[in-house]
This record gives C-alpha cells, structure tokens and sequence, in this order.
C-alpha cells in the first residue's frame, strides 16, 4: 500500500460526491477546451492572413453598397510601376445555396485574371488554373463544403445567388481548397456572374471590395493611406483595411470572441474552484478526527497537507481528464466541419487547449486544497481527538 | 524496541479560554517504570487524558519537564515530537478511529507508511500483529464488516505495528460491552506481560484498571493516590 493508495480510496469515500465534483469539472471544462480550441484556430487563420500581405477596398459606407468596377484601374494606376501592388481583386457576392436546401454558402464572384494572384494560397496547379481561366463557370470550393454536398473535381453543379435578380447559375468544379481560411467559402468568375445579371437587366457592374495583393506590409500601409485618400470627397469614397481587420468586421456581430472566451473561461475557473474548494472543505470536515489521528501516529504537518492537498488535485486533475479526453476523442471522430461562417478548417481539440485546461484544473486543485490542507496543519490534536470522544 | 519509563517532574498544564486561564495539571509528579501497566483514573477534568497527550508527546507542558524512555519531551520541536511519536508511542483510542475505506490490513499498515520498508517487511509485520490481536483471519474485512471489539483489536494491531516502547490507552473499553471489554484487556496485559511493553491506560472502569498494575488517581491536576493492584500482581508473579 501507498500514500497514492489510501488517496484514491479517499476518494472512494463518498461515491456520489466525488463522482459529482468530477462532473462539476468534467463539464466545464470540455466547454473551455472546445472555445480555446476555437480562438487558437481563429488565431491561426488570423496568423495566416498576415502573411499574405493583402489589403480590403470597401465603399465607406457599408459592403454592400458595391464599388463600380472601374475602380480597379483606378486603384491599379495608383502603383504605375507596380513597386507596391502585385495585383487587384474584385469580388461580388453571390451568397450561394444549392436548390433546394437551406444553409448558404459563402460564395462569392472574382476577377477570372487576378483571383489566382491574390489568392495564391491555394497553391494553383497549372492545370487548375488554366481550367480557372478558360472556363467561364469554372468554381473553387473549399474542403468543407465540398465535403458537406459530397463534391468533386469536374462536377456541375448549380446555384442559387441569395442577391437580386437570384440567379440560378451552373458551376464546373475546376478546384477544392483546403488553404487556412478558404474551406468554407466557394469562388465563381465574376463576369459570368456580371454577364448573367446584365442578361436580367441588371446592367451594374460593381464589387463589394477589391482586395489588393502587396509586395510588403511598408507596401500595405502606403496603399492604405492612398487609396482612402485618392477616393475621399468622390461619390465612391472607400474604407482600405487588412484582412484581419475585414474578418473582424464580421465577428463584431459575436462581440470580442477571443475576449468572450477568455471571460468564459475565468468564469469556468472561478467557479470550479468554488465547486471543489467547497467539496474538500466538506471533505476535510468530515475527516477532522481521521486526520487527527493520522497526526497523532507519526504523520507530519508536511505529510498531512500533501495528503489533503493531492486529494484536491487529484480530484481536479481526473475530473478535468473526464470531461477533455472524451470531448476531444468524439470531436476528433465526428470532426465538426462548419462553424457557422467562422474560417476554421474544422473544429477539433487543440493539444494546446489540452495542456492550458489541465494546467488549469491543476492549479484548480491546488487552490482548492489549499484553504483545507492549511487548516490539516493548523489543526489541533488534541482538541480534534477530544471532541470525538 | 524495549520498554521506556516514564518520569513526570512537577507538570503544569493550562488551556486558556477567552483569555481565562484554566488549569488542569498543577504540578503532577510521576514515575512509570519501564514495562509496567499504570491505569490512570479520576473524575472528568481531573487531567488524566491531558496527561496522557503530554506522555505521547501530542502536547507540550506549561511548565514541568516529561521524559519518556531517553527523550525529553518538552525541549523537542513539534516535527522532533511527531518523528520521535512514530517510533516510541502507539495510540489506542477509545472510538478506534480506523480509516473506514482502507481494510484491517491497511489500517494497521498506515503507521508502517511512514518509514523506508520493504513490501514485504510490510507485511509480514502487519500479519504478525494481526495475529498478535487474533485477527490474522481478518485481514480484507474493511471496519464496517467487524465488530466494535474487533474494530478496537486492530486499532491495538495498528498501535504495535511499529514496536513502540509505550502503549497509550485513552479509555479502549469504553464503548465494548463487558465481555468484549474484557479480551481487549487480556490483550493489553499480554502485551505488557509477553511483550514487555509499558502501557498508560485512562479508565473510568474500576474493573478494567483492575487489569493494571498500579492504579494512579488523579484529582485537581495532581497525584491524588495511587493503589497497587494485588490481584494482577499475584497473577503475574504466578505466571
């Protein structure tokens, strides 16, 4: 028999207690790893899109007023000798769904020359990007709605655009990405689309932003200033931001979501120290006299408080495990794809998340058995042995 | 480990109380011989189980010097004391106190925790003083499954477990019924008289001091009397 033994049989003690404050910790936090999870995936995208050095040109007053599309030489002439722009990307939206279903997908329509200069993250072969170029429905579908519809390369399928005239358009699938960022969306050829609307009347060729590919981050600053500036005071006055700054747009709807999780998780914390500070000072109570004796046998105040003090941990640390290695395994099995219209690849346990939560349920436990592992030092023998009789 | 006496010079005990100050031991002076079994009576509050928690060294006098064996205990450090506790003294409490999840081998292998042993010195010991008690049957019964008079022998087995030289008793019949009382009893004297060990029992059973060689009565914080028990003395010296 060990000290570790004796610990577990503790443990034992009363089943049902410590079976709830196992669950009291189990639960929250196989939430806190899912939501860091979630911001170090979003941090990841965010990482990604700083390194590739592009800029967002939006109309000032909102996205959905379209830029005409002419502003793209305007903006290209900004940078005769091309020292600062590598290349400019008009964009429509689409706002796609397939017949018949409800969920949309983020599709949008681009400039067939530049798309793959901008975006050349999604590592183009020559023969996908010939395909792109040559093909007037040609279509790049990111990985997770291809795998949400069970599409392929070469396939058609059809569209339904969520914006006035709503078309219904056919697409060839010439690519599928799975580039950070890009796997929820889905990316058409803007003069099909531009030709198709003209076709209904809707004789307004336009772009919801452009987005600029720079040769450095000097490069994008420089652009920054002059394009808002070049634009100002004309009935098209633009907002140029980066793209983290363009994502940030969107998620504002969610508020600070990284800060969101961080709050849930000192909540999360805050209250499962509660939870187990109050289960060990049960603990210790009911333990007064055992403790007592232990003390009056030999045991040391150093012995007694690590007694006091693993239990605590102990009881964290296997809690925590109860409720993070189930929540990674059956997320890492049924791999959830679609996170709303968050970027994410996919939304899986981080390792990272793991080691932060366990270091926290660690430290959880400590705190908790603190206060009673103290009070076991601090606890007179002879008063405790005395009062049992 | 053999016997240890026990010498008291002048011990002075007070608890304080909201700033009251309230003596218990008011210059008790006493000498236990090495291997002897002294049975310590008197009313409630006349200081008996305080002057047991002064010879297991789990307090310290006021004022007053308590040697048990070579050690000197009111000039020892509370650490010096709970080190010097596990070798020298085993407790036998009156409610047994056995950690109700462990069996009566874990039980009584608790003190044994403490030191550097082999698994198996481990338990060869705990199985010696199981037998010692009459319980090397019982050895995977947790507490809930023994009787009050079993439950009292392995809290005796987990007090011999470590050979200390002194046994103290703080009233181990009390809660046991009159037969069960009296094994337990038999048990502590065979340790007195086979094993040599040097027993301090606080009663309020006049039959269980009876077991004991030399009854100390306590009143006020001092000696009041003592009597030597003639019958176990006739016994033992028939034996």
């Amino acid at each position: 028999m060990t000290l570790g033994y004796v610990l577990l049989q503790n443990l034992r003690r009363n089943p049902l207690r410590s079976g709830l404050t196992m669950v009291a910790f189990a639960l929250p936090m196989a939430v806190f790893v899912v939501g860091i999870s979630l911001v170090l995936a979003l941090q990841q995208v965010s990482k990604a899109n700083e390194a590739e050095l592009r800029l967002a040109v939006q109309n000032r007053i909102a996205l959905v007023n379209a830029l005409p599309e002419r502003l793209r030489r305007e903006i290209e002439a900004l940078d005769p000798d091309k020292r600062r722009i590598v290349a400019v990307c008009g964009f429509r939206w689409f706002g796609g769904r397939v017949p018949n279903t409800k969920s949309g997908i983020q599709s949008l329509g681009a400039d067939p020359d530049t798309f793959p200069i901008v975006y050349r993250e999604l590592r183009w072969t020559d023969e996908e990007e010939q395909s792109w170029k040559r093909d007037r429905r040609a279509a790049v579908v990111g990985s997770n709605v291809a795998a949400q519809y069970g599409w392929n390369v070469g396939d058609r399928v059809t569209l339904e655009s969520t914006v006035p005239p709503y078309l219904s358009l056919e697409f060839v699938i010439v690519k599928i990405t799975d580039a950070t960022g890009r796997v929820n969306g889905m990316y058409l050829r803007r003069d099909y689309f531009e030709e198709s609307r003209a076709e209904r009347g809707f004789r307004n060729p336009g772009c919801n932003v452009f987005w600029l590919r720079c040769t450095s981050i000097e490069a994008m600053r420089e652009m920054q200033t002059l394009i808002d500036e070049h634009f100002a005071n004309s009935p098209n006055e633009t907002r140029t931001m980066d793209e983290n700054a363009f994502a940030a747009s969107f998620t504002e709807a969610l508020g600070n979501l990284p800060g969101l999780m961080q709050g849930i998780a000192l909540v999360v914390v805050f209250i499962v120290a509660l939870v187990a500070g109050n289960t060990m000072m049960m603990s210790f109570r009911e333990r007064t006299r055992e403790l007592a004796v232990f003390k009056a046998i030999g045991f040391s105040n150093r012995r007694v408080f690590g007694v006091v003090l693993s239990e605590s941990v102990m009881l964290a640390v296997v809690g925590a495990a109860a409720g993070i290695l189930p929540t990674a395994a059956v997320l890492g099995a049924i791999g959830v794809r679609m996170v709303g219209f968050l970027p994410i690849t996919s939304l899986t346990v981080s390792p990272t998340a793991i080691v932060i939560a366990m270091c926290i349920a660690l430290s959880v436990g400590v705190a908790a058995g603190l206060v009673p592992a103290w009070q076991a030092i601090r606890l007179n023998t002879v008063s405790a042995l005395r009062r049992v009789g | 480990m053999g016997a240890a006496g026990i010498v008291l010079r002048d011990v002075h005990k007070a608890y304080f109380k909201d700033r009251l100050e309230i003596p218990v031991l008011a210059g008790l002076n006493l000498e236990i011989a090495p291997g002897e079994f002294a049975a310590l009576m008197g009313p409630s509050g006349s200081g008996k189980s305080t002057l047991l928690h002064l010879i297991g060294g789990l307090d310290t006098p006021t004022r007053g010097s308590v040697r048990v064996g070579d050690s000197q205990l009111e000039s020892m450090s509370e650490s010096a004391l709970t080190a010097w506790r596990s070798r020298h003294v085993g407790f036998i409490f009156q409610m047994y106190h056995l950690v109700p999840v462990l069996t009566a081998a874990q039980n009584v292998e608790l003190p044994l925790l403490l030191f550097r042993m082999a698994s198996s010195e481990r338990k060869r010991r705990v199985q010696t003083a199981l037998s010692i008690v009459g319980l090397g049957d019982r050895t995977d019964h947790r507490p809930n499954q023994l009787s009050g008079g079993q439950e009292q022998r392995v809290a005796i087995a987990r007090a011999i477990v470590t050979d200390p030289d002194v046994l103290l008793a703080d009233e181990p019949t009390g809660d046991l019924d009159a037969r069960t009382s009296e094994e337990i009893l038999n048990l502590l004297n065979a340790l007195n008289t086979e094993f040599g060990k040097t027993i301090v029992m606080v009663t309020h059973d006049p039959r269980a001091a009876g077991h004991a060689g030399r009854t100390l009565h306590l009143d006020k914080g001092v000696l009041d009397r003592e009597e030597v028990n003639t019958r176990r003395a006739a016994t033992a010296s028939a034996s």
